[in-house]
């Protein structure tokens, strides 16, 4: 087993603030080649089987891009709404909603992390009050045991996938994802690589702002 | 099933916007019969596209399997087409709902793309009664800033047009599915381009807005929908609402629609020339090359649009911000401010004009001395503020002609304040980069 992505290796993000105008908060971000697009509603109105007195309730939409939403994005509703729910100082909008829409651009493997990272940027954008930042990031084993940054060209050669959600105030674990077969060790490598990857990833958010 | 309601437009904007069209101006400073700018972006895959109307945003992907056709027509393919709304672009949009906007602008789009046989289905039969290519238009708006169906139309046909199904054999029993590498995808045969373009009818046919906003269309009474390809012809025609519209005015409508479809078609076809061009000389292509584009400063274009006398010279600007780079910080400061005055003396030099109609719609500029002009206010305190606009009493006393008019006040916009206080943030960005 071994690390053929140099650290220096970019992550090539890039994004793009205030795309919709009539959504709070929006982005396009891009990881590679996928693109996503978020959009943030909030606090606004909320449904009334859905209000919850103590805090705002999240709802999480993720749309892709062709045929009918499945169970897999389903999953990345839900993903998403947890780490929206832990990240969100919900507590100070009791009895209102915020909507979380998520629309998948371009798909090239990296759509997890993407799509998380296109939430925080939006909230960001949105201004709503949070508690902490997040990033992600994906990590890839291919069939030859490589552990890799950048997805393989081609997908079948992909033996697992992990997604780490970081939080900005200590680094901690926010949520993680994996797919495939890896051992313990693979886990745990994968796992560090992208504890340091993700201070980039807030880095460029820092810089995002600072550019609009 | 509680929802969350949509924003209801009050009296006060239904009569301040009917107003202005009594005036012949609409809010976003459009002419009745113009448009806003269409932009087609594609994607990275064959059949997507992001299409926007103005701020109406929407895409579009195309795809595509093989099914058993249809035993009431064998010898052809299938077209679906699926338009979403999604509370991106509207909180009150319901997602994997039917709602009865969804199931009207799905049915307009199928009547005027599918009904009107734009694309050959029999071209996607693969073999008669056994296989054909099911096509499937996904359309998902992102962004509801009125017209939705002009957008997707737009977006369906151009991801139409730009898709490229995978090619197929069959050896005896089995089909095989050739990937892009091993042969090249093949076209979509399509046969006219039909666009659907749309007017609001305001106050009892009084007024007809093409490419209505999202305002316009609140107040709008009925919507006169008119399906065209660029040989205007007729591919499909809906009245919703109720308005009374005498025929003449229909057809008035649908020959100026007419004269917009060609320009549209003109448009979808080169933007989808382009980029299969650009994908022969093996560029990347996709959203995630335009991304980094820089927006242009979209609030100053729109203000530009309602203050005839108070132009942006970006032009201008852009060298002295180059030349930043090179001259050390103290320095530029110094000169920034003076070229700020001197841009500021060009605002107030600049001459009026004045619009004469010459009848039938068209009207003549004409630049005459300066009667009323901007007052740009320059004095230290004011510039240290980092409002946009500033509202000042007018020194002078106004004539008042009509015993009750109000009392008038005066908008100051000045822009060499606005563009100081960006730069300061700027540099105070950059102190914190560095």
């Amino acid at each position: 087993m071994e690390v053929i992505e140099s650290f220096e290796n970019n992550l090539n993000l890039k994004c793009k603030l205030q795309v919709l105008s009539r959504a709070d908060g929006s982005a396009m971000f891009s990881e590679g080649q996928t693109v996503v697009l978020s959009a943030i509603y909030g606090p606004v109105e909320v449904k009334m089987q859905k209000l919850l007195i103590e805090k705002a309730s999240v709802e999480s939409v993720f749309k892709p891009k062709s045929g009918l939403p499945g169970v897999s994005d389903r999953y990345k509703e839900y993903l998403i709404k947890n780490i929206c729910e832990t990240a969100l100082a919900s507590a100070l909008y009791p009895r209102t909603a915020v909507l979380v829409n998520l629309q998948e651009m371009q798909n090239q493997g990296q759509l997890i992390s993407c799509a998380i990272n296109a939430v925080c940027l939006a909230c960001l954008d949105s201004g709503i009050d949070m508690k902490f930042l997040f990033g992600a990031v994906s990590y890839f084993l291919t069939k030859e045991e490589e552990l890799t940054l950048t997805p393989p060209i081609n997908e079948s050669s992909v033996k697992a996938m992990f997604v780490f959600v970081f939080n900005n105030t200590k680094g901690d674990v926010i949520a993680s994802h994996t797919e495939g077969r890896f051992s313990i060790d693979q886990y745990k490598t994968a796992l560090d690589i992208c504890r340091d990857e993700v201070k980039k990833v807030f880095i460029f958010f820092k810089e995002t702002l600072l550019d609009t | 099933m509680s929802s969350i309601r949509k924003t209801i437009i009050t009296n006060c904007e239904k009569n301040f916007l009917i107003k202005n069209l009594s005036e012949w101006t609409r809010l976003d400073g459009r002419a009745f019969n113009e448009f806003r700018n269409v932009e087609i972006e594609f994607g990275k895959d064959w059949g997507c596209c992001k299409v926007s109307l103005g701020k109406t945003m929407v895409i579009s992907q195309v795809s595509c399997e093989l099914q058993q056709p249809k035993s009431s027509r064998p010898n052809e393919g299938v077209l679906n087409i699926n338009l979403e709304l999604n509370p991106m672009a509207e909180p009150s949009f319901e997602a994997g709902r039917q709602s009865d906007l969804s199931s009207q602008l799905n049915r307009l789009l199928e009547k005027c793309i599918k009904d009107s046989k734009a694309v050959d289905l029999e071209s996607l039969c693969v073999k008669v009664n056994e296989k054909a290519w099911a096509f499937r238009v996904d359309i998902n708006v992102l962004n509801h800033e009125g017209n939705i169906l002009d957008c997707a139309s737009i977006a369906a046909l151009s991801s139409l047009a730009h898709f490229r199904r995978p090619d197929v054999t069959c050896d005896g029993e089995e089909y095989k599915i050739h990937n892009v590498k091993q042969r090249d995808p093949i076209p979509t045969v399509i046969h006219h381009y039909p666009v659907c373009i749309t007017y609001a009818i305001v106050k009892e046919g009084e007024y007809i807005l093409a490419d209505p906003t999202l305002l316009e269309e609140g107040v709008a009474e009925a919507f006169l929908t008119i399906g065209l390809n660029a040989y205007k012809e007729l591919c499909g025609l809906h009245l919703g609402g109720n308005a009374h519209l005498t025929t003449k005015a229909i057809l008035e409508t649908s020959n100026k629609a007419a004269k917009r479809a060609v320009d549209l078609v003109q448009l979808i076809k080169e933007a989808v020339e382009i980029d299969t061009n650009e994908r022969l000389t093996m560029k990347s292509l996709g959203f995630h090359n335009t991304l980094d584009k820089q927006i242009s400063d979209v609030h100053v274009d729109e203000l530009g649009k309602y203050l005839d006398h108070w132009t942006m010279d970006k032009i201008k600007r852009n060298p002295k911000k180059n030349q930043k780079v090179t001259t050390p910080m103290e320095e530029t400061e110094s000169t920034e401010e003076e070229s700020e005055e001197d841009k500021s003396m060009d605002v107030s030099q600049e001459k009026v004009e004045s619009i004469t109609n010459l009848g039938d719609g068209t009207a003549k500029l004409d630049i005459s001395t300066a009667q009323h002009e901007w007052i740009t206010i320059e004095s230290d305190e004011e510039s240290e503020k980092e409002d946009d606009v500033i509202i000042v009493e007018p020194k002078v006393e106004t004539l008042s002609i009509d015993s009750n008019s109000e009392e008038e006040q005066v908008l100051v916009l000045n822009p060499v304040q606005r563009s100081a206080a960006k730069k300061k943030k700027k540099k105070k960005k950059k102190n914190i980069i560095s």
